[in-house]
């Protein structure tokens, strides 16, 4: 499935900016069951440094700065991205992975291959992902057991989340602590993504946070709305022998093609999509806009169920 | 010499249980020393008594100083030196240098592949949680490569001796390591005060060292710069080494800068200076890892500069030491440090380490665990200053916690041997002392490998019985000497051959920072001086009302306190609302116009506030200025205790402020250059001063009074202003306010004549440095010239005429009012055009997280 995504965000300064520095992780990522046709940033004034390289990670990271003076600040992303998941299923591997009990697998994380050694950091804690507590590890071991697959764990720890957590975008921001999420069962996307990750970090599973895009259909017999999609979030799992698994705890479900990839890392912080620094005294205001639509448009179907990606603003 | 002979060895056997730099087992003295206790006795215990309170003196005096964080006694205390040495010989030494240059060239392999190949990770010779979980490891730093064929260009080894008489390594400081600066100052104050006791011992000098480290720097810039743009980044006058980055700023001949200061631009890092921005191209910093940019490291810093790492991958700027080298600040490292340097070398570490245990394995987990009381545990990364436990001294309950904090996060913990480190000789109260030290060593690299200073720092625990050595507890360091059997050259006091060093030698590459903070040292010093004369013209008012019942006198008095109050905006005081209870008791509104720190306007804020732009600036004062800047510190603290708050001991404090702010600012014009920056000091001072000459002329001279308090408000006007003599000598008449108004005001050669300061100010303002891009004339130059047209076209006749309705001399007040507008709106002008730091660096998105 070919998508067109197209992702703006836009900042108005009261008193205007003189000077700026940004990053931006806007930029899909080209791996398998995933192929980036084509990607501009357009950037409003135009900067006057810029400059793309890989992060740690293997993310894209676009660092401009802007020398002029401005009153607002335009950042569109416009991405095709060819989405065909099917592409990295090994199903031979993938039910053999799916059997690896918990105990094989932190045996396994003990070795040295490349893949091993980098899933490795992400046992540990990241700077938003810190001081996991008691209740957070109590309710990742009533699914994780010793003898029981991760796979299976992992899969009902998503499914318990969709259940026991309440969808609600006003409760948290970026920087709400992950106690505070657990503790009110409240958030978004970020939040169950990170939630997760908490809960398998606490049983030393390697865990990572995925940041991207979800497709979402209008209602039946509607013309889908410009701009009301939004940045997502899910998490994903290591499993030795296989890999990286994803799963979406906001949707409860396995990403598939509706699902687009455009970075990862430890949680949020490592991803975020836009940041900087500006030289200004007065107040702002943000716009985020994400729209994404199968290239040729919609078909006229039966509808599908419908999926949550509400994402934070970033205020 | 035997010790039993000797009263200083008194006491010093008693519970001497471990290893002790001096004494042999037998109570012979280590022949190393012999020499120097030769040379202490020759000069006898009382001397030496001596020259220990000498050093204590110029320590202070020179204001060698060290930040104690959270200190309720002031921040800046001052640096303790002990007149005993530590004495290494040149035989063991060379050794130590070998075992040095080999760890740091090993610490730079380890950097490198961190940041690069992971070779050590990937071929399991360390396990990856000991980088991934040290919060030192910045992945934004990965790949980074650096034109310099060393990444870690300063190294800082702290050795103890072991219990096996060997030097062994305890510590690395690889992110910012200080301590160079204040062992050259110890150095040079044991040359100059305790000269005798070098009779007959050959100590190496650090000559050839800081040569080195100068050339490191200069040799450091990115490829094709010639003549590199050198500058010092300092996190400000608040950090614990503080002095040491001015020291090196004034040693080294190179801008001591703020993270303001330094701005990212078109590729580059520039410094902003009062001619505008000049490139930089190298920059060795005081300022932490997480620290240095917060666009890409922690967001809520603002020590740093935005945008910097990426000029670093650009290899447009080089930072030393390379931003991301905390990492090897890494106890976790301590277990793996001989397989790593076999790895490399294909050998053995020279310099043993403390035998540690990294909790993140599971069969030494299990073994610190089982044994935890005979081990002192430590955190991998030394974010937290106090992370360290000495297991034995814990509770069952605290160990318990520890325990369960390391199950948790094993990855997160080394435990080490407890080592009890050898003791030195330490002069306390007339005795020697025997007291715990470490060394540290500093090493930088030179031509492909590492040089080492040959001695270093020495500190002292503070107390006989103290485990730990640390200068946030407050310690006292010790000269470090090297000694040779061969004679060594004295010391030298340094004189940079500046032909290839470009630094600040020209005033248009003043900082902005250091320009604006003489500027204001200027204005607090105007402030500080006009006040503290007015108060105690008034005060001397008080004093012979006493003896005076005159009528007068006591009306005068009234309208001297309004005058007070108005000179130092400080209202209501004895102007505004409740002015009757004020004037009841109005030497406790004076008193409290002196001493309270906390009331705008006051003298001791006003003081205060010069104290902050003085220590900011402290590359710059010379010792002098330190020794009377001291002397004022000291008055005001003495009379803070004495409570005894008359008015003739008010009087008396004033008097003795006085005479020691113009002794100051007598030194000021004398040590510091005008390229320097003095300058805006002038303009500042003579800018506070016409201000406060035309406060004092608002409320003293446009009422025109009865002609029997006339005289006396003339008088005090004009005493207020040092100007009683001058007039009578000019006069020679009856006093009269024609006079005074042309002697104060319109007087062209007066130096204290409000026309005279403004004629000054605009000259002094057409010297400063043209910004860049601008046309004309710019906009102080506009308005200073506005208040000089004003002044020039007094009419001098009809100035003083007066309202009969009300006694104002209303022209007086307009113009005065007019040219008291007109210089705020240059002072501001002045601001914005030099000092530009309006706009306040803040994050496009406010995460509010601490990483």
């Amino acid at each position: 499935m070919v998508y067109d995504v197209i992702h703006s965000t836009v900042y108005d300064y009261e008193e205007g900016v003189t000077f700026c520095h940004n990053i931006a992780i806007l930029k899909p990522k080209h791996i398998l069951g995933q192929n980036l046709i084509d990607y501009q940033l357009e950037i409003s004034p135009k900067p006057t440094e810029f400059s793309e390289k890989k992060d740690f990670f293997g993310n894209t990271i676009t660092r401009f700065s802007i020398q002029e003076h401005h009153k607002q600040l335009k950042v569109v992303a416009t991405s095709k991205v060819d989405r065909n998941v099917s592409e990295c299923k090994d199903i031979e591997k993938f039910e053999e992975a799916k059997k690896i009990t918990l105990t094989k697998t932190l045996e396994l994380l003990k070795g040295v291959s490349d893949a091993i050694l980098d899933a490795r950091q992400y046992q540990l804690e990241s700077i938003l992902i810190n001081n996991i507590n008691d209740t957070i590890k109590n309710y990742a071991l009533e699914s994780f057991k010793p003898d029981r697959s991760v796979f299976d764990a992992s899969f009902e720890l998503m499914q318990r989340i969709f259940k026991d957590f309440e969808f609600n975008t006003t409760f948290s921001n970026v920087a709400t602590p992950i106690s505070e999420v657990m503790k009110e069962k409240k958030g978004v996307c970020q939040d169950f993504a990170q939630i997760a990750i908490a809960c398998l970090r606490s049983v030393n599973l390697p865990a990572r946070y995925i940041s991207g895009y979800i497709e979402t259909l209008p209602p039946p017999g509607k013309e889908k709305l410009i701009g009301t999609d939004a940045s997502h979030a899910w998490f994903s799992v290591y499993i030795p022998t296989f890999g990286w698994v994803d799963f979406d705890p906001t949707n409860d479900q396995i990403p598939k093609d509706q699902h687009i990839v455009v970075a990862w890392g430890r949680d949020y912080y490592d991803v975020a999509p836009l940041k900087g620094v500006l030289y200004s005294s007065g107040r702002s205001t943000l716009k985020v806009s994400v729209d994404i639509r199968p290239e040729d448009g919609y078909p006229v179907q039966d509808p599908k169920t419908t999926t949550q990606q509400q994402s934070q603003q970033q205020q | 010499m035997s010790i039993d002979s000797n009263k200083l060895f008194k006491d010093y056997v008693a519970d001497l249980k471990n290893y002790d730099e001096i004494l042999k087992p037998t109570k012979e003295i280590n022949k190393n020393w012999t020499q120097l206790f030769d040379n202490i006795e020759a000069i006898g215990s009382d001397e030496l008594h001596e020259l220990q309170s000498e050093i204590d003196w110029l320590m202070a005096e020179n204001g060698v100083t060290y930040n104690v964080y959270n200190d309720p006694n002031g921040l800046h205390r001052p640096w303790q030196l002990n007149a005993i040495p530590f004495i290494i010989h040149e035989n063991e030494w060379s050794e130590i240098e070998k075992g040095i240059q080999q760890r740091a060239k090993l610490l730079d392999l380890i950097l490198k592949d961190v940041y690069g190949e992971r070779k050590l990770i990937k071929d399991g010779i360390i396990p990856p949680e000991v980088f991934y979980e040290h919060r030192g490891f910045l992945r934004q730093c990965d790949q980074i490569e650096y034109t310099t064929p060393k990444n870690l260009m300063i190294y800082s080894a702290e050795l103890s001796r072991g219990p096996d008489g060997r030097m062994w390594v305890v510590n690395d400081r690889t992110q910012a390591p200080s301590g160079m600066g204040y062992a050259l100052e110890n150095r040079f104050t044991t040359s100059r005060i305790t000269s005798e006791l070098f009779q007959n011992i050959h100590v190496k000098q650090p000559s050839s060292f800081f040569n080195d480290f100068s050339k490191m720097l200069m040799d450091a810039a990115p490829e094709g710069v010639e003549n590199p743009n050198i500058v010092i980044l300092t996190p400000g006058p608040h950090n614990e080494t503080y002095f040491e980055h001015a020291y090196l700023s004034s040693l080294l001949g190179y801008p001591l800068v703020k993270g303001n200061d330094l701005i990212v631009r078109n590729g580059f890092v520039w410094m902003k200076s009062l001619k505008g921005l000049k490139k930089v191209d190298v920059i060795l910093r005081r300022v932490d890892d997480s620290f240095v940019d917060p666009l890409e490291l922690r967001e809520d810093s603002y020590l740093g500069v935005a945008g910097l790492l990426e000029i670093v991958r650009n290899k447009n700027i080089t930072v030393i030491n390379p931003i991301g080298s905390g990492i090897i600040e890494n106890s976790g490292l301590v277990p793996f440090m001989n397989a790593i340097c076999n790895y490399f070398f294909d050998e053995d570490l020279v310099l043993p380490q403390i035998a540690s245990w990294w909790c993140g394995q599971e069969k030494e987990r299990t073994f610190v665990l089982k044994n935890i009381k005979k081990f002192v545990v430590k955190r991998i990364d030394r974010s937290n200053r106090e992370s360290l436990y000495f297991c034995e001294f814990l509770s069952e309950k605290e160990i318990d916690t520890l325990k369960e904090e390391i199950i948790k996060n094993p990855f997160r913990f080394v435990a080490q041997e407890k080592i009890s480190f050898s003791s030195a000789p330490n002069y306390v109260n007339g005795k020697l002392e025997p007291r715990k030290v470490v060394c540290r060593t500093f090493s930088i690299a030179k031509d492909g490998c590492y040089t080492v200073m040959p001695g270093g720092l020495v500190r002292v625990a503070s107390e006989r019985k103290q485990l730990r050595v640390s200068n946030q507890r407050g310690g006292i360091s010790k000269d470090f000497w090297i000694v040779s059997d061969q004679k060594q050259e004295n010391i030298q006091q340094y004189t940079w051959s500046k032909s290839k060093n470009s630094g600040a030698s020209d005033m248009n590459d003043l900082p902005s920072n250091t320009a604006e903070n003489l500027f204001w040292s200027g204005r607090y010093l105007g402030r500080a001086l006009t006040t503290s004369r007015f108060i105690r013209t008034v005060l001397n008012n008080m004093n012979n009302e006493r003896y005076n019942t005159r009528k007068s006198e006591s009306e005068i008095l009234v309208y001297l306190f309004k005058a007070v109050t108005n000179i130092t905006s400080t209202f209501p005081g004895f102007v505004g609302k409740g002015s009757e209870k004020t004037l009841e008791n109005p030497l406790k509104e004076l008193q409290s116009l002196i001493l309270d720190k906390n009331r705008g306007g006051s003298l001791a804020q006003t003081l205060n506030s010069f104290n902050n732009s003085y220590y900011t600036l402290r590359n710059l004062w010379s010792k002098d200025m330190w020794r009377v800047f001291d002397s004022i510190k000291k008055l005001w603290k003495d009379y803070d205790q004495t409570k005894e708050y008359s008015l003739n001991s008010l009087i008396k404090l004033l008097d003795r402020t006085i005479t020691r702010l113009i002794a100051f600012m007598g030194l000021i014009e004398e040590s510091i250059m005008v390229n320097q920056g003095l300058l805006l000091y002038f303009i500042g001072l003579q800018m506070e001063q016409a201000t406060m000459n035309i406060a004092k002329s608002r409320s003293l001279i446009v009422f025109n009074y009865e002609d029997y308090l006339n005289y006396e408000i003339l008088e005090a006007f004009l005493n207020s202003h040092e100007s009683l003599n001058i007039y009578r000598y000019s006069y020679q008449s009856y006093l009269s306010v024609e006079n005074v108004v042309n002697l104060i005001i319109l007087d062209k050669t007066y130096a204290k004549s409000l026309h005279y300061q403004l004629n000054r100010i605009q000259k002094d303002i057409a010297r400063l440095p043209i910004p860049e891009n601008s046309i004309g004339l710019n906009e102080c130059q506009n308005k200073i010239a506005e208040a000089c047209y004003i002044m020039d076209s007094i009419n001098s006749e009809t100035i003083l005429t007066t309202n009969k309705d009300n006694s104002l001399r209303e022209n007086l007040e307009k113009t005065l009012s007019d040219l008291s507008d007109l210089l705020h709106e240059t002072s501001l002008a002045i601001s914005n055009t030099y000092f530009d730091h309006t706009y306040q660096q803040t994050q496009m998105v406010q995460q509010k997280i601490e990483n």
